[in-house]
């Protein structure tokens, strides 16, 4: 069988956008699990909440992208800052299946709360730019999928910027690397654990917002995406940043790829057995290192 | 006194079809049956050992589809089925947890979660032999020695026979040294291995035990409803099972069996469209988490123990 080249970049052009994507969920996760060391299973249900306020927000200012994109952004930062307020606050760092239950029960409230207001039925989202494209040679990229993929790589260079550079961000790194030593020289855990947390759902409700002009927006469209980010951090390494990115954009290309050539089963197959696989070589996962660090 | 006392609860609810003859009512209490001894099972894990595994749902299914397929698909008995159910878990549950047990607790909630998706996700999907999203329907009665289970207190004596063998079973095994071997591994595992204990083999044991019991569960509950499909995955299992161990206290026994008992009742009595079910459901995990995360036995525990203070003082 003849393989037709420009077929294989156009799967791959494909697979890095879908990788971008995923790693703007799989870097929240990461960033709150090295900050409280808490799996937050309502990430999926924040991403799908920043999707509906992106399908709601863009008829009313007129299909603007980017000040519904805000919109989205602000609305999951929010709900990310109650739930931290209200539950995982309570918590100490050694209940860890407590915090498991906690946010897998916020995560069904919230799912079937969405389902029951606006119904299961998929929305179709439109947007300024409408469903045109740019043609790059033979290659086709419609413009909200290279927005969300500018918009992801432009998340993560600030992201950097902060945690490497900022006080904020240096705090939520010491925290995450010596605990006693961050709580010795007067960091304060629980305002450093709110800031991980709003930073982590604003990133969520980026890709909840981005997502939602690229694919059909429904309340269950986040638990899809959620198992696939969860495997992800554990192939990159549980709290690893750098390497939830790597093996996010990794799954992307894979998953691309493998929907290109094989049945659509596969594709979904795929991250599971590469996870099972990986746990039986490196434990770790992939990148294991001390603590969270950047860079 | 305690074994009196559970005997006779136990035959009370063996005399169920002679107290009654409403069909609905024994459904319910066929159900209680499945899912106590389900979240017993789980409770072994996440109760006794510690790990939250989420691979239970995916036992579950498993043991519904064997059950099932060995009867419509191999041509053999409901008994046989059981069987597949439970060996196929056992097996399953080794080649699963030993890469997911030598990880930290953390990533093997994320692995067994992955691992029911698979599940969730094959049953779909591999339409040739799962007959994918329409599933199978007209699951035949069991029969034995000629007798036909096939009306629903007849059924009863099915799930009531194998919830009081396997719970016994369990408790025999939670009470033994296997039992407080677990134990010592949830609260102080170097300690465990500091008195030349290996963990592993204990947690792989507890694992698969509880996956073949489960499996065993799910086979029973599939010809129970008279058909499989992908539905029989649905994560309302799961966090079934989980509310009947967090409210009843995980990692006691009695506890959990009584919460099994009166948790599958609860469902009846909320029978609103499935989405407020969930809703409410969702809200007593919540609760149940934030007001007592011990659950029911854990907080007269407590009370026991600050009385015992306070009769000290």
């Amino acid at each position: 069988m003849a393989i037709d080249p420009i077929y294989i970049v156009q799967l791959t052009v494909n697979g890095i956008v879908l990788g971008l994507l995923y790693a703007l969920i799989a870097v929240g996760l990461a960033l709150i699990f090295g900050v409280i060391e808490i799996i937050n299973f309502a990430h999926g249900e924040l991403l799908m909440v920043g999707a509906y306020a992106m399908a709601f927000a863009l008829p009313a200012v007129g299909l603007l992208y980017w000040p519904a994109l805000a919109v989205a952004v602000i609305v999951s930062a929010i709900g990310g800052l109650v739930i931290y307020e209200l539950f995982l606050s309570r918590l100490r760092t050694s209940e860890f299946e407590r915090s498991v239950l906690i946010t897998l029960a916020l995560s069904i409230i919230i799912l079937h709360v969405v389902q029951y207001l606006f119904t299961a039925n998929p929305r179709l989202v439109d947007t300024q730019y409408g469903f045109d494209g740019v043609d790059i040679g033979a290659i086709r990229i419609t413009w909200t999928r290279l927005i969300g993929a500018g918009a992801a790589l432009v998340a993560f260079a600030l992201l950097y910027v902060t945690l490497k550079y900022t006080q904020f961000g240096r705090a939520m790194r010491a925290i995450a690397q010596n605990r006693e030593a961050a709580l010795m020289v007067g960091i304060q855990p629980r305002a450093v654990a709110r800031n991980a947390i709003v930073l982590a759902t604003a990133l969520c409700g980026l890709a909840g917002a981005v997502l939602a002009p690229i694919q059909l927006v429904t309340p269950s469209m986040g638990q899809s995406l959620i198992f696939k980010a969860f495997a992800l951090v554990i192939i990159g390494g549980l709290g690893n940043i750098p390497g939830a990115i790597v093996a996010a954009v990794g799954l992307g290309l894979m998953e691309s790829w493998i929907g290109g050539f094989f049945e659509i089963i596969w594709q979904e197959l795929a991250v599971f057995l590469v996870m099972i696989v990986v746990l039986l070589l490196k434990p770790d996962g992939l990148f294991r290192r001390e603590a969270m660090r950047v860079g | 006194m305690k074994t009196l006392g559970v005997l006779a609860v136990a035959l009370l609810c063996g005399a169920l079809p002679y107290l009654t003859t409403s069909n609905y009512v024994i459904g319910i209490a066929i159900s209680a049956c499945i899912f106590t001894v389900a979240a017993a099972a789980l409770n072994i894990v996440y109760g006794y050992v510690g790990l939250l595994s989420f691979a239970q749902l995916g036992f579950w299914g498993i043991g519904g589809y064997a059950a099932a397929l060995t009867v419509m698909t191999y041509g053999g008995s409901f008994w046989q089925g059981l069987l597949w159910a439970a060996i196929l878990n056992a097996a399953v549950a080794l080649v699963i947890g030993y890469p997911a047990l030598r990880t930290n607790r953390h990533a093997f909630v994320i692995v067994t979660l992955a691992f029911t998706l698979l599940v969730t996700l094959i049953a779909r999907d591999w339409v040739d032999m799962t007959r994918g999203p329409l599933g199978i329907p007209g699951l035949p009665a069991p029969t034995l020695f000629g007798l036909e289970f096939n009306t629903t207190p007849r059924f009863y004596w099915i799930a009531w026979t194998f919830a009081v063998v396997a719970l016994g079973a369990l408790y025999i095994l939670c009470s033994s040294r296997i039992g407080r071997t677990l134990v010592a591994i949830k609260q102080n595992e170097p300690l465990v291995r500091a008195q030349g204990i290996s963990p592993m083999p204990y947690k792989l044991a507890a694992f698969a035990i509880s996956a073949a019991v489960t499996g065993v569960a799910g086979g029973i509950y599939a010809f129970h409803l008279r058909v499989i499909d992908p539905l029989f995955l649905d994560f309302y299992y799961m966090q079934t099972f989980l509310i009947m161990v967090i409210i009843g206290g995980a990692g006691s026994f009695w506890g959990v069996v009584l919460a099994g008992m009166v948790m599958a009742a609860v469902p009846e009595i909320l029978r609103f469209s499935a989405d407020f079910r969930m809703i409410i459901y969702g809200i007593i995990l919540l609760v149940a988490m934030l007001a007592m995360p011990n659950g029911v036995a854990g907080w007269l525990h407590d009370r026991r123990v600050e009385r015992m203070r306070a009769a000290l003082r």
